[in-house]
């Protein structure tokens, strides 16, 4: 049976909260988890480094962070707040052009009160509203348009889970993995650097 | 042979209910030890799945928790509140329910012993 050191008990604890692990409560259970497995199955002579290796990269699919999120995401799931894809663009498009419609009527009305019709000012007021309103309008319609066409980030019959920490978490179709924004970084970060293959197109429903 | 993710991530809440109602406290460890040995290895709870549950069970008040220390690292023990064990009932008689209507929907004939 291996005898863990304190050194190697901070160790671990450092590297859960390296990795994602944030939570106390949830870095103390991970943390007991796997110092049973080391005194439970490592040999009193063994390796610690390498044995936690393979016990840690056992935990996870892609990133220990996932347990954090899960974590998080089913602690507030009660309080978020689920929208279809269509409603969630239907949302956006009430953000984006809802302040220009209601200044709008708001400057409709204080002008009909001061009874003080000055040319054209309705017909000015409305119509840059309208160019205002024709950016989420043309994505509309080519969501409309395409609704099969390849979306990396929200594929179609989606969930997307609105509430704190994240704000958006979007839940893709049962079968088809987790939208990652992952593959955005290096592009952004520098754009002389060669880019990461796309993901692969998710499958049509 | 293991039962795939699909299949068991409904049952999950369940099962650590049912587990917590048999056995009174719990740790995480010790919980995933006690479903591998009473399934023979058919079930195996990974870590990812069963803290994230765990904690979503003690947010919302099914169950409770105290803190033992194993020298300077700190040992979580889970056990049921009032609220989880009425709701382990209710889950367990549910699943029973859902597992009646599966058999009879695919027309599975059960076993005698």
């Amino acid at each position: 049976m291996y005898c863990l050191s304190d050194q190697q008990i901070d160790f671990i604890l450092n590297d859960l909260h390296t990795h994602g692990i944030t939570t106390e409560s949830l870095k103390s259970d991970l943390l007991d988890h796997i110092c049973i497995i080391i005194e439970q199955n490592l040999a009193a002579d063994g390796d610690f480094q390498q044995f936690y290796s393979s016990v840690i990269r056992s935990f996870y699919r892609q990133e220990l962070s996932e347990i954090e999120e899960e974590t998080r995401l089913l602690l507030t799931y009660g309080h978020r707040w689920a929208l279809s894809r269509n409603q969630f663009f239907l949302l956006l498009f009430t953000l984006l052009i809802g302040p220009f419609i209601g200044y709008d009527l708001l400057c409709t009305w204080m002008v009909s009160l001061s009874q003080n019709h000055i040319g054209n000012f309705y017909g000015e007021l409305w119509s840059s509203s309208f160019v205002f309103a024709l950016y989420p309008l043309l994505v509309f319609l080519i969501l409309w348009l395409t609704p099969d066409r390849f979306d990396p980030l929200i594929p179609r019959k989606s969930v997307i889970l609105i509430g704190i920490r994240p704000f958006i978490k979007i839940l893709p179709p049962t079968g088809q993995p987790a939208a990652s924004f992952a593959w955005l970084v290096p592009i952004c970060s520098n754009l002389n650097e060669p880019r990461p293959p796309l993901p692969p197109p998710f499958p049509d429903i | 042979m293991s039962y795939p993710t699909e299949l068991l991530k409904g049952t999950l809440k369940t099962i650590i209910l049912k587990l917590l109602a048999d056995n009174k406290k719990m740790y995480g460890y010790e919980m995933t030890q006690k479903v591998k040995e009473l399934t023979m290895d058919k079930i195996q709870i990974t870590e990812g799945a069963l803290y994230p549950t765990l904690h979503a069970l003690e947010a919302d008040g099914l169950v409770t928790t105290e803190t033992e220390y194993i020298g300077r690292r700190p040992r979580k023990y889970y056990s049921l509140s009032p609220a989880g064990k009425a709701k382990t009932k209710e889950k367990v008689k549910e699943l029973a329910n859902f597992i009646d209507t599966m058999t009879s929907l695919l027309d599975i004939k059960p076993k005698l012993a």
